[in-house]
This record gives C-alpha cells, structure tokens and sequence, in this order.
C-alpha cells in the first residue's frame, strides 16, 4: 500500500480541509496541500476532486480577474461543506486512531 | 523553458480528446483550467508537460475518476471525436516539426495563407456538386456548372456561392452561423467531391484516347483494316491512303493480336501506329496468304499479258515432266548420264519450281 491509495478515500477531506483555511483556486490548493506533506497527490486528481465537490453542493465558486493571465476560478466552502468537513473530519479521526490502536496492538504483539 | 504554448494546447487538446465521451459542458468545465495549470506547471521547472504529468490519456483519466463522472456512455459521436482529437493531436505535433523545412513556424501558419485559395475553391466545387446534382451523375460534366442545362444560371450560382464561401472563411469562428464540425463535413464532402471528379474525369480521357474516332466516315464505321493489292494481286504492304488534300485517310485500328508488335515497331520508328499505313494486320488478309504462284491464279485476267513466257511455259511443263521422272530412275539407267543432263538442259527455263506446278496449271 503506497501513498496513492491512501489518498483516493481521503483526497476530498484534505481538499475540503484546505479549503476550511482559505478559498483558493486549483493549482493554490494543489500546492498547500503538497506543502502540507501531501506531496503524492496528482494534479488531476486535485481538479476532479474540486470538480465533484462543486457538483455535490460542498463548495461554491468564483472568478477573480488577474492581470497577468486568464481569470482564475476559486472554490469556498459553503454551509454544506462546512459540514460535511466536520462530519468527515470526525470519521476519520476515529477511523485513524482505530488504525493506530490496531497497529500499536499488532505492533507490540509482534 | 522548454514548454511551449504549443504544447500546452496539445495538451490540453490529447486530454479533452480522452473525455469526448462526456458531455461537452462536463468535459469543458472539467477541463476549462488547464491550459492555466499547465502553464504554471510549465513555468515551475524544466522538463516537457508529459515527463511532468504523465500521458495526456492518464491525466485524463485520474481527472475522470477523482471528477466521478466515471466512463461515460461513448456513443457513436463520441467516438468519432475522440479519435480527430487524438487524430488533431497526433497532427499538431507534425506541425511544428514540419514547420521549419518550409520555412514557417508550423505547418498551420503557411497553410493559413493559403485559406482564401481554398475559399474560391470552395464556393467552385459547391457550386459544381450543384450542377451534378440538378444534372444527374450521367450527365456530361464540364468545367463550368451548368443547372439545369443553363450555363448563365450556372455562372450566377458559381459567383454567389464563392462569394458566400468567401464570406463564410473570413467570419470568426466564434460568430460562424453554423458549428465548426458541420463546416468541417461540409468542406470533406466537397473535396471527396473534387476528388472523385478528377477521378472520373481521368478515366474518361484515358477512354478518349483509345476510342478516338478516326473512321472518315460513319459508312466506314464497319472497317477495321485496309488491305491494297497491286496488279499482280501482291498485298502491299505499309500502304497509305490519301485524299485529295493530301491528308491521310484513316480507317480502322490496329486491334489484331499481334497489334502490339506492330505498335512497338513504330514506335521505335517513332511514328504513330495510325500513321503506319495499312494493313496494320497482315495475317487477316481476306485473300489468303502472302501472294505465291499459288495465289497468282485468281488474279489471272490482269496477268496473261504481262506474265505470258510463264503461262506459256506451264504448258510445256507437262512434256518435259515425263522425263523429270528421270532423276529418280538414275539407278535404273545409270549409263546415260549424258541423257539426263540433255533433258536437264531442255528445261532450264523451268527449273525445280516448275515441279509442283504441273498439278497446278492444268487446274488453273
């Protein structure tokens, strides 16, 4: 198991907790969450996310005009996302320490 | 920097063309800030898009599963347009690298020079597609269409359908009345058009050249070959005819079996087959071989002034035929070989060939 794997259960809540900080656009949130130590995560898999986020009702977008480039396009949580941050969040806080008494268990039986 | 804009389009076209399933306003939103990415990407470090991010394809698909839209239903459609946007990206690629050879950046941009041609050249086939279809596909196919039969009609069309074509190639894409894709088929149908034109107008010419009419007249249409024969009834060969202009009467073709001989000959000759003179078949003479002594007989009436030593020593062949025998009897009589060279000598006109004639004269 690498990294990767890891990652597809959990990539929506990094995103959505990312978020929670502050709005950003795709390639801001790929970098914090790369500077977080994330640093497997795949660009597409970054924008996806977003996407589908987006699509479920967890974020709301807009536009900001820059004056270097094309218009960027930045993601907020809304209420729903809010949510959804803190009900995952404590999913997998429980799920995490379950895995950390399993593998501290397993760790001291071996 | 090692990434240019032209690759990012690549790109961002190969990664768009591996989500053609989905529809347009899905993969466009999926898609919409990549060219944006990219550049970033691009600007962070060295290196091509492709050793950064992998495969257009794979970028596409981690897109799609993290998106959850998933493999969309691919209907016909789709497939068709994922394979010109991989066919697209393929040829954008050939465009920058065949670019430079002629002198240009890319391909593209010395083609785009080349547009109006093709628009002018548009609005001439659509017009003529026109004019075959209003005509019928047997119908002869000119140069200029015709609707109708009517060439002025035809003319007025061709000038409004080239100025619309004109028009239509200097819109902006953006405000075209009709979609790119529908345009795109539309210009395929006229070039399939063109082509199969061309086509068919080679076959025809090809056709031409071999039938060409070279009978004089329809009342000669039934002649093939010509053959002369002199007044001694000897078929002439490599005869020409003439009329009073002197211009040479041609009639038939050269179209027996071994016409390729005679074609090759000439050829090497360097004169046309046609201008060989006749018969260009000998071995088809009506009157039997090459003229011998044999063939003589039924041109006799002109003859018998001419030839008459030889018709007045035929009949004296049989005298001197009983003593032919002789030269088959030498061991008979190998005495007198004196007698046999005195018979030898009363015949010299009529040397050995005067031997099968006697069957012959009598019967002529």
């Amino acid at each position: 198991m690498d990294t990767t794997q890891l990652l597809k259960g959990v990539l929506d809540l990094a995103v959505l907790a990312v978020l929670r900080e502050e709005d950003g656009y795709g390639y801001d949130i790929l970098r914090r969450l790369r500077d977080a130590g994330l640093t497997e995560v795949g660009d597409a898999s970054v924008y996806g996310t977003l996407r589908r986020l987006f699509a479920a009702g967890l974020l709301t977008t807009y536009v900001v005009p820059s004056e270097s480039g094309p218009h960027r396009k930045y993601y907020s949580l809304n209420a729903a996302g809010r949510d959804q941050v803190a009900r995952s969040g404590k999913l997998w806080r429980s799920f995490a320490s379950t895995m950390d008494t399993l593998l501290d268990d397993r760790g001291r039986a071996v | 920097m090692t990434v240019t804009e032209q690759e990012i389009a690549d790109y961002v076209a190969r990664v768009r063309g591996a989500l053609t399933d989905l529809s347009p306003a899905v993969r466009d939103e999926l898609t919409e800030d990549l060219p944006e990415h990219l550049a970033v990407v691009a600007a962070e470090s060295d290196g091509t898009l492709v050793e950064r991010l992998g495969e257009p394809e794979a970028y596409a698909g981690e897109l799609r599963i993290a998106a959850g839209v998933g493999a969309g239903r691919r209907s016909a459609t789709g497939e068709l347009t994922a394979l010109v946007d991989r066919v697209r990206g393929r040829l954008n690629t050939l465009d920058r690298q065949l670019g430079p050879p002629l002198g240009y950046p890319t391909v593209r941009a010395f083609l785009h020079l080349l547009a109006p041609g093709w628009w002018i050249l548009r609005g001439y086939l659509a017009a003529m597609l026109l004019a075959v279809l209003s005509t019928g596909l047997n119908g002869e196919i000119g140069l200029l269409p015709r609707i109708g039969g009517h060439l002025s009609l035809g003319l007025m069309i061709l000038a409004a359908l080239v100025v619309a074509s004109v028009m239509l190639g200097r819109r902006d894409a953006r405000s075209r009345p009709w979609p790119g894709r529908l345009l795109v088929l539309g210009n395929l149908v006229l070039v399939g058009f063109a082509l199969a034109a061309l086509v068919h107008q080679e076959d025809r010419r090809g056709a031409g050249d071999y039938y060409a009419p070279i009978s004089v007249d329809s009342r000669y249409d039934h002649i093939r070959d010509v053959f002369v024969y002199d007044t001694e009834g000897q078929l002439v060969d490599y005869a020409r005819l003439f009329d009073q202009n002197g211009d040479p009467i041609r009639l038939g073709y050269p179209d027996c079996a071994d016409a390729r001989d005679v074609i090759r000959r000439d050829e090497i000759n360097g004169a046309s087959p046609l201008l060989r003179g006749y018969p260009y078949c000998p071995e088809a003479a009506p009157f039997g071989p090459r003229p011998t002594a044999e063939a003589s007989p039924p041109a006799l009436p002109a003859p018998p002034g001419t030839v008459q030593p030889d018709s007045t020593a035929s009949p004296a062949v049989p005298e001197t035929a009983p003593s032919t025998p002789d030269p088959a009897t030498p061991p008979v009589v190998p005495e007198t070989p004196p007698a046999t060279s005195e018979t030898a000598t009363t015949v010299p006109d009529t040397p050995p060939t005067s031997a099968p004639a006697p069957g012959v004269a009598p019967t002529g």
